[in-house]
């Protein structure tokens, strides 16, 4: 789990600044040779990470294409290798993690804001930034050793027992209690302090002229939150959204821990599945050939759907502080 | 100070009229202290807000003339260690302790700000109905009708009328005021606390919310703070005069009618002030 | 005041209109009131329920773990593979932690130089290939870290022949670090006050030794905490490095060795069939949790401290 923000892409004071040096202007020291020198190592850097994934993965993009986004089962070593269930995989858990994350995420941003007493805000910032620092290995095990076998034990039997649950459902409690949902929950708590880091901000750059102005109306402390701060950081709460769904897709050895990795679309969320990332983690140590290009490919797969996200949300983020700059 | 501004004060000493008669209190002031995290930014503040006349606090900065003005529609109600003490009563009701919660005060007491703040996310018209409808006004025909009301009242309505579903942020910085105005109007409160509403505009419609204010406490009792001594002698009728202590918290010096605090002050600091040597 | 002009047309107060506004709202007020009261709890709430798993798992954490670390040799021995005769031998995770250690010294050295010149390149120019690495640098740092791991298998394991190493995992660890240490550098090197820059400038100082000389040091607890920041999510990385390592089971230092790291070790431990792997795994995820939450916390701390002597 990652604790990196995008930073406010800051054009404003871009623009104001009065540019120290050019790199095209004629004088140029080794100083400078040095920084343009480490830009384009970088700039190799970035291209050869994004190229090597790709032209990896071209032969079997060449060949099967159709296999890899809508093929079921994945037969090592030789193929076919469909991408299907780790596609639907991916979505599932990170949809549902999105949900728990943004519903919980927003309630915590605005209480962060609203109701923790300034001098207490920096710790509760502290604990949110702890909870983005524990690496995802650890989530995974917790997962895989805590809550699997207590939904196994505890939570299955318990919705077996309602009525008409095994007609409707089928009987559940597969793989030790791995499932979908499982990793679901804990994907939704991995990425909440992601989303929370952002939309913390975007809600506490609502200006408090308009708290003001609408409790002056006779408005109640949750309608100038529901009607006046949220609509006015909409879009920056949408940027938080793309951003913790682009992690979310991302996150691996959680996933491979806790889904089950079994490869076969699977809309049944108690039973087990598993996820793009996932999918590689744990299928790369074995994979020969073929499988290798086939498996890079599902990487460069998450790599537009994250990159795209990425994107997006930045973009979002930018417009909301244009937003504000109205105000 | 200069001439226009004697010629000013010369005109408000022509209409003797108006020390004579006052009216019923809209609200009343009994030793308001203001006090955040127990050091006190305002005290002693003891005066009447005489019904449909225009009462102004004047002072130098550090005075503590908003921080009184926030705590007559409780706004320090959600700032950490802000502690109120004394009375001030709305029509004799303790706005503090008496028997009214403070969201039916606020749509009593209104506010308008020193910087235009109509909710960029709404449109002029919800702009203008935005107090109606927290408070669980959603009939069309009233909302319609309360709009119409409140933006004629803020002089807002001949200009506004065909582009009602624009958003708010398309109005120039006077007009923008004027819609904050009318927002506050729409409640149809008893009394409007102004806080220095004109100091973020140009002077023409500083002028134009200058004549509007003189026509609105026809309707509604009107407190306002400022900063420029030739507005307050302008447009009120009632002067409050809020200087620092020693010990760095405001205190109300000299309360009287506007022409009296102007010519004919008790206390020398006030004339001080007034003639512009300090502040 | 009669003689300024008059703007207004004010309409009579309708008192109907009035009357009507106050009694809705005088008939909705309760309810309005206890829905807020119940929302705000309800944010309240979901407030605490983002404290839950912290509190739970660091529970689980001491609870399972400290035992397992206080055992003689975790910290000094070589891991054992328990067998039928001795199901209980687990060894130590020594390999583990030097792995660690190892990796993210590397990575170090092949991020930190690179990161903090683009930062700085990134804060001072406005060329068109400064634009672009902004936006690349962003999408990179989001990127998910398996992918990472993807680039080092094909480029330093195949393509240069290095094979499963310490060199190609600290690699990828590196390509993860690099956008990280550029974003915090770039901050860190815009917040230095322009006034310093000009008063270098303005003794005549050049505007590099401008840059070296007066805004790096000035930036510098920024930029320490985003190396330090970098580091502290590197080192709990499993995805990248699981692809390239090699899981080795011996302490070695050197580059071109395969070396284990703590992430990896729990990664299969966890997934052991050995009860005793499957024990001992609480252990190895306690001293990654306390390793990372100190580097966290370190910089944390010392960036809000520097911040407040500013």
């Amino acid at each position: 789990m990652s604790i990196v923000i995008p930073p406010p892409p800051d054009f404003s004071s871009h623009e104001e600044e009065v540019p120290e040096f050019n790199p095209g202007a004629s004088s140029r020291t080794w100083y400078q040779y040095l920084l343009i020198l480490a830009a384009l190592v970088f700039a190799a850097v970035s291209v050869g990470f994004v190229g090597t994934i790709i032209w990896n993965s071209a032969p079997e993009w060449a060949h099967h294409t159709g296999t890899l986004l809508g093929g079921n089962g994945w037969q090592s070593p030789a193929g076919p290798f469909g991408g299907l269930a780790m596609i639907v995989g991916t979505l599932e858990t990170s949809v549902i993690a999105l949900v728990i994350a943004v519903v919980i995420g927003l309630g915590a941003s605005i209480s962060i804001v609203f109701l923790i007493p300034r001098r207490f805000r920096n710790i509760v910032a502290t604990f949110v930034e702890l909870l983005a620092a524990v690496p995802s290995v650890v989530y995974g095990l917790w997962g895989f050793l805590v809550l699997a076998p207590w939904m196994l034990k505890t939570v299955i039997p318990w919705l077996d027992s309602w009525p008409f649950a095994k007609e409707l459902f089928g009987s559940v409690g597969q793989q030790d209690g791995q499932s979908l949902l499982l990793a679901s929950v804990v994907l939704g708590v991995m990425i909440l302090p992601t989303f929370v880091a952002i939309s913390r901000e975007v809600i506490a750059v609502v200006p408090n002229d308009l708290i003001e102005a609408s409790l002056s109306l006779g408005a109640t402390r949750w309608q100038v939150i529901r009607e006046v701060v949220l609509p006015t950081a909409k879009i920056g709460l949408f940027g938080a959204t793309f951003l913790a769904l682009a992690r979310a897709t991302g996150e691996t050895v959680a996933v491979a821990l806790i889904a089950g990795g079994v490869a076969n679309v699977q809309f049944h969320l108690l039973y087990p599945g598993t996820s793009i990332a996932a999918w590689i983690a744990t299928e790369f140590g074995e994979a020969q050939g073929n499988e290798v290009a086939a498996l890079m490919a599902l990487g460069v797969l998450l790599m537009l759907v994250n990159f795209g996200l990425s994107l997006i949300s930045r973009w979002l983020v930018s417009r909301q502080r244009k937003v504000l700059a109205v105000v | 100070m200069d001439q226009e501004f004697m010629a000013q004060v010369e005109t408000k000493v022509a209409t003797p009229s108006e020390t004579l008669e006052r009216g019923a209190a809209a609200m009343q002031l009994k030793n308001v202290a203001v006090s955040f995290h127990g050091r006190t930014a305002v005290r002693d503040c003891t005066f009447d807000v005489t019904k449909n006349r225009v009462t102004s606090l004047i002072g130098p900065s550090g005075s503590g003339k908003t921080t009184l003005l926030r705590a007559l529609n409780r706004l320090h109600d959600l700032t950490p260690g802000a502690k109120v003490s004394g009375q001030i009563l709305l029509e004799g009701t303790d706005i503090y302790r008496g028997d009214i919660t403070v969201t039916e005060l606020r749509t009593r007491v209104g506010m308008v700000f020193q910087r235009p703040n109509p909710f960029p996310t709404m449109s002029i018209y919800e702009n203008a109905v935005s107090g109606l409808r927290f408070n669980g006004v959603k009939k069309k025909s009233i909302l319609d009708e309360a709009a119409e009301t409140s933006l004629k009242s803020a002089a807002l309505w001949d200009s506004v009328q065909g582009r009602l579903k624009v958003a708010a942020s398309n109005l120039s910085g006077g007009e923008q005021q004027r819609l904050c105005i009318a927002r506050a109007l729409a409640m149809d409160p008893e009394v409007l606390l102004m806080d220095e509403p004109t100091s973020a505009l140009d002077p023409i419609a500083t002028l134009k919310i200058e004549d509007l204010m003189t026509e609105l406490k026809k309707r509604v009792t009107v407190v306002i703070v400022t900063h420029n001594m030739q507005q307050a002698a302008r447009i009120s009728d009632d002067c409050a005069f809020l200087l620092m202590g020693e010990d760095r918290a405001g205190e109300l010096i000299e309360f009287d009618t506007t022409e009296k605090i102007f010519n004919n002050p008790i206390d020398p600091r006030t004339l001080d002030y007034t003639l512009g040597r300090f502040g | 005041m009669s003689d300024m002009i008059d703007l207004v047309e004010s309409p009579e107060p309708d008192t109907n209109l009035r009357d009507e506004i106050r009694q809705i709202s005088d008939r909705v007020r309760r309810r309005r009131q206890l829905r807020s009261k119940f929302m705000i709890t309800l944010c309240a709430l979901a407030l605490s329920v983002t404290a839950v798993p912290l509190f739970l798992l660091l529970y689980q954490l001491f609870d399972r773990g400290l035992p397992v670390i206080l055992h003689t040799g975790f910290f000094t021995q070589l891991p054992q593979t328990p067998n039928l005769i001795t199901p209980n031998a687990t060894g130590g995770v020594s390999n583990a932690i030097i792995g660690t250690l190892v990796l993210s010294l590397y990575a170090s050295i092949m991020a930190i130089p690179i990161g903090v010149l683009v930062g700085v390149y990134l804060a001072e120019s406005v060329s068109k290939l400064a634009a672009s690495l902004r936006v690349i640098s962003q999408t990179m740092a989001g990127a998910p870290s398996i992918l990472m791991g993807l680039f080092a298998f094909s480029f330093v394991v195949r393509d240069l022949n290095i094979g499963f190493s310490a060199l190609a995992g600290s690699f990828a660890l590196a390509v993860l670090m690099l956008p990280v240490i550029v974003i915090s550098t770039e901050i860190a090197v815009r917040g230095v006050p322009h006034t310093l820059r000009e008063a270098g400038l303005a003794l005549g100082a050049k505007p590099h030794k401008v840059s070296m000389k007066i805004v790096l040091p000035a930036a510098l607890t920024g930029i320490v905490t985003g190396i330090i920041l970098a580091i502290s999510r590197a080192i709990g990385e499993t995805a990248p490095v699981l692809l390239v390592i090699g899981g080795g089971y011996i302490n070695s230092w050197k580059p071109l060795d395969p070396v284990s790291a703590l992430p990896l070790s729990i990664y299969e431990n966890a997934k052991s069939e050995w009860p005793s792997l499957r024990t001992e795994v609480w252990g190895i995820a306690l001293v990654l949790v306390v390793f990372v939450f100190v580097l966290s916390l370190s910089a944390r701390i010392w960036a809000s401290r520097k911040q407040q002597a500013r």
